[in-house]
């Protein structure tokens, strides 16, 4: 029976790990529908180092593109853009038409 | 007998309650929320540093010295465990020891890397918002198993450990027991 109590709270802590996981942030979604009419984060990137920005990293949240960056007054930005139109999503947004 | 000190106590339940506040700021969508999820890693690397130092100078139950024991004796302790023959210890015993030496150190990763996180250096790097987040996973695990390591000893023990930790006091050695 000691066993089985060490093998439930070993249990336990796995399903813990696997349950909190990667998902969605949720400080913006986007209603950006399939990947095919989404435009390139190459495009998005250099849009922004345009702007003077340090692009360091851009990954997919809520549908949207999130993106950190330091901007052209070295300030640290996080900031959301709608992957169809590339336009800029504010937090807090939900299924952001773009 | 009194056993945790004033300051061990005082460590423990702020800690805590820094993870368990940090861990319900930390997916949330309010900038105060973010900014709180920030002053709770300061002060969780502020009370781990306190009571790293109070492991080497604190009363006898608090030190390192005291409740971290080798591999022998852990595993002699974990053996007896599944036998369900574990002696009493009236500080820490083996396994809880080491529960805290791996509280600590993640709780202290975790703190570095979200510090690292919101640096100019090191903003938007991958490996080290990864890293928060997996070191933030691993203390809620490591918590439960914790909480639970807790009700089985206190049950094992007839005596309700996480009262201990409140007013410090502990059932006095008996014969067989660990002092």
């Amino acid at each position: 029976m000691n066993t089985g109590l060490l093998r439930g709270l070993c249990a336990v802590a796995a399903l813990t790990l696997v349950a909190s996981g990667a998902k969605a942030t949720g400080f913006a979604t986007c209603d950006s529908g399939p990947h095919e009419g989404w435009q390139p984060q190459e495009k998005l990137s250099a849009m922004l180092k345009e702007k003077g920005w340090q692009v360091r990293r851009i990954k997919e949240d809520g549908g949207c593109y999130e993106v950190y960056a330091v901007d052209d007054k070295g300030q640290r930005m996080e900031v959301y853009f709608h992957p169809r139109t590339l336009a800029p999503v504010p937090k807090g947004a939900k299924d952001h038409k773009g | 007998m009194k056993v945790w000190d004033r300051f061990v106590r005082i460590a423990h339940w702020s800690l805590a309650a820094c993870v368990l506040a940090a861990w319900i700021t930390a997916e949330s969508k309010l900038k105060s929320a973010e900014q709180i999820h920030e002053w709770l890693g300061y002060a969780a690397l502020a009370v781990i540093a306190l009571r790293f130092a109070w492991g080497w100078i604190g009363p006898r139950y608090a030190r390192f010295g005291q409740f971290v024991a080798g591999p022998a004796r852990t595993l002699a302790y974990a053996k007896a465990l599944l036998r369900g023959a574990e002696s009493r210890h009236v500080g820490h015993n083996p396994l809880g020891g080491w529960m805290i030496i791996a509280l600590l150190a993640t709780a202290a990763l975790a703190s570095l890397t979200g510090w690292l996180s919101i640096t100019d250096r090191f903003w938007g790097v991958e490996w080290v918002q990864d890293a928060h987040e997996a070191l933030g996973n691993a203390i809620i695990a490591l918590a439960i198993l914790h909480v639970a390591g807790v009700v089985y000893t206190s049950w094992r023990q007839r005596e309700n450990l996480a009262a201990a930790m409140v007013s410090g006091v502990k059932r006095p050695p008996e014969p067989g027991d660990v002092a």
